[in-house]
């Protein structure tokens, strides 16, 4: 599966105008609201024609403009599901998942089962939408959608529209249909977790433009860096595998490339990753490893960069393979003469790794 | 009780006004999609234009349509070269003007209720491989049925009231053009007509009004059915 896209496009007063390429399977579009990032799923997807831009999903053109390929959105084979489930309210659950061309016949066979299975759909297929529940009725647009046999998924905030724990319901099942199903997927999300958790690929946007892309952990391990701080919410956001638990210590074991960091106890199970948050304010940095210290994590790094900024100063360590983002006083920063390539050591407290789910 | 010359009255204006509906739906659905959806700003223009007849006396297009349809306007011309009879003054002739001044009110009501269908559910639908004729057929449509239906029962009960046009277009023939407002006005200027004219009267205002509270519990419907 891959998706290639560029597209120029100006209305009023925004401005698209961005170029990228991506095998995906799962790409996450992500950015702040006003960043583009529904507007260029809406150009995928067909309902904006770009004045200028080529698209193409899996080597197939499906907008080539000026002058060339334009598909409508229902030649395109690439349903969408929105924020809102959008049932036909005209229509029974069951004949809302058997609308698409062809869906009927899907529905009847092993394919269709599958999708019913993975979404749980069986018990709902005689109830009516109005009857659903939030949770429910999502369940049932994605069903929708898979059963029209997409090449590619397109999601618009899926989970945005539900509560916090619906929205990790729907988040579950999203996962479960990427690893059951296999199905290719183009997802706008605010939400880092989100994107951690789904996505292989991930397209940062800011106002109509493309600020950074690559696998998740990657891009948003550095957001202060790219600018998505305030959507990351943390500086520092690590995918990491649960080692072991300390239960009467209170604390479960991270392997972060290569060194364990003590985290607030987890339910997860050993060898699940989990989403940690950790504020760069929240990393110390010391030139040796104390001794008699009350943090748990006492990390040994090598420094990879100094950038101050303002009153700040910003120091990017390498633990193991693993970046992270400390954020200092010019003072401090001065006093341990902090050069790239110094060793240092990251003091991080159980407390300040957040877990995230 | 109603005499056999005034149920043949009654029977007639039935027919005008259902025939003036059947015709008038198919491109009353057309043009209030065409209104509800179509982004031009050719659209105000094409919207004063159907809606014309609401505001013009119906005796002005009565005279505009016999322009038009009468022995010597160019459609009526035509018509009689083609079949060798003519448009104007026929049972005919009742249904073009009953259907031109109920068209407003279907248009419009129509209109409504496909602007009140979300244009997502039309989005979701193309994504889906349903292109724009079967998404219309499939989404737009069925949900705007009760506007649609809404609008019918008020364009038949417009059609119903039909004079001005009327008498201008069709004229006062019995037994072809001789509808219940036509039957009314003969009757008034009739020594002895009172009784006829309080009958015919009372079988309007129960006509009138039932298809008025019809129209009503559909638009009650539509609502619902949004909600």
């Amino acid at each position: 599966m891959s998706i290639e896209a560029r597209i120029h496009h100006a209305f009023r007063g925004f401005t698209l105008d961005l170029k990228f390429e991506s095998a995906g399977p799962v790409v996450g579009l992500f950015g702040a609201s006003g960043s583009g990032k529904t507007t260029l799923l809406n150009c995928v997807a067909g309902f904006i024609k770009p004045r200028e831009g080529k698209i193409a999903v899996n080597t197939r053109v499906v907008c080539n403009r000026p002058g060339g390929t334009w598909s409508p959105p229902e030649r395109r084979k690439l349903a969408i599901v929105t924020q809102e489930p959008l049932l036909f309210p005209h229509l029974s659950t069951r004949a809302n998942l058997a609308y698409a061309p062809g869906a009927a016949d899907r529905l009847e066979d092993t394919s269709g089962w599958k999708i019913l299975d993975v979404l749980r759909l069986k018990p709902l297929l005689e109830r009516a939408p109005a009857t659903l529940s939030g949770g429910e009725k999502q369940r049932v647009a994605l069903g929708r959608a898979l059963l029209s046999a997409p090449e590619m998924l397109l999601l618009d905030e899926p989970t945005s529209a539900l509560d916090a724990e619906l929205a990790r319901e729907v988040l579950a099942l999203l996962l479960d249909v990427k690893r059951e199903l296999k199905i290719p997927m183009l997802f706008v999300t605010h939400k880092a977790p989100e994107l951690m958790a789904l996505a292989d690929d991930c397209i940062v946007l800011a106002e109509g433009k493309l600020l950074a892309q690559g696998p998740p952990v990657q891009v948003l391990s550095r957001p202060r860096a790219i600018g998505v701080a305030n959507l990351v919410g943390v500086d520092n956001l690590l995918r990491l595998q649960v080692v072991r638990h300390d239960e009467p210590g209170g604390v479960t074991l991270l392997d972060l490339g290569g060194h364990e960091l003590a985290a607030p106890l987890s339910t997860a199970d050993a060898g699940k990753h989990v989403s940690v948050g950790i504020y760069a304010d929240e990393i110390m940095l010391c030139l040796e490893k104390p001794a008699g210290l009350s943090a748990r994590n006492a990390l040994p790094c090598r420094v990879l960069r100094v950038d101050a900024i303002d009153h700040e100063v910003l120091v990017g360590v390498r633990v193991g393979a693993t970046e992270l983002l400390a954020r200092i006083t010019p003072a401090a920063a001065e006093e341990l003469k902090l050069q790239p390539e110094a060793a240092a050591v990251a003091v991080i407290k159980t407390a300040a790794c957040h877990l995230l789910g | 009780m109603l005499t056999d010359a005034e149920i043949e009255i009654v029977r007639l204006s039935a027919i005008v006004a259902g025939w003036s509906v059947l015709a008038s739906v198919i491109p009353g659905i057309l043009l209030g999609w065409l209104l509800a959806r179509w982004n031009s700003p050719l659209r105000g223009l094409l919207q004063g234009g159907v809606m014309l007849p609401l505001v013009l006396p119906p005796v002005v297009t009565g005279f505009l349509l016999l322009a038009l349809l009468g022995h010597s306007g160019p459609l009526g011309k035509a018509w009689e070269a083609v079949t060798g009879g003519q448009i104007a003054y026929t049972t005919g002739a009742c249904v073009i003007a009953a259907a031109t001044v109920g068209f407003p009110l279907m248009v419009e009501s129509i209109r409504l209720s496909i602007v009140s269908v979300d244009p997502k559910l039309e989005m979701v639908s193309r994504s889906l491989g349903r292109g724009r004729l079967a998404t219309f057929l499939r989404v737009t449509l069925p949900l705007a049925l009760p506007g649609v239906l809404a609008g019918a029962v008020l364009s038949f009960a417009r059609a119903l009231g039909e004079f001005g046009a009327t008498i201008v277009l069709a004229g006062n023939i019995e037994g072809e053009t001789r509808t219940i407002p036509v039957a009314v006005y003969t009757l008034m200027n009739t020594r002895d007509g009172e009784s006829a004219v309080l009958r015919l009267v009372a079988v309007s205002v129960a006509m009138s009004l039932a298809a008025l509270l019809a129209a009503g519990w559909l638009a009650r419907r539509r609502r619902k059915g949004q909600a």
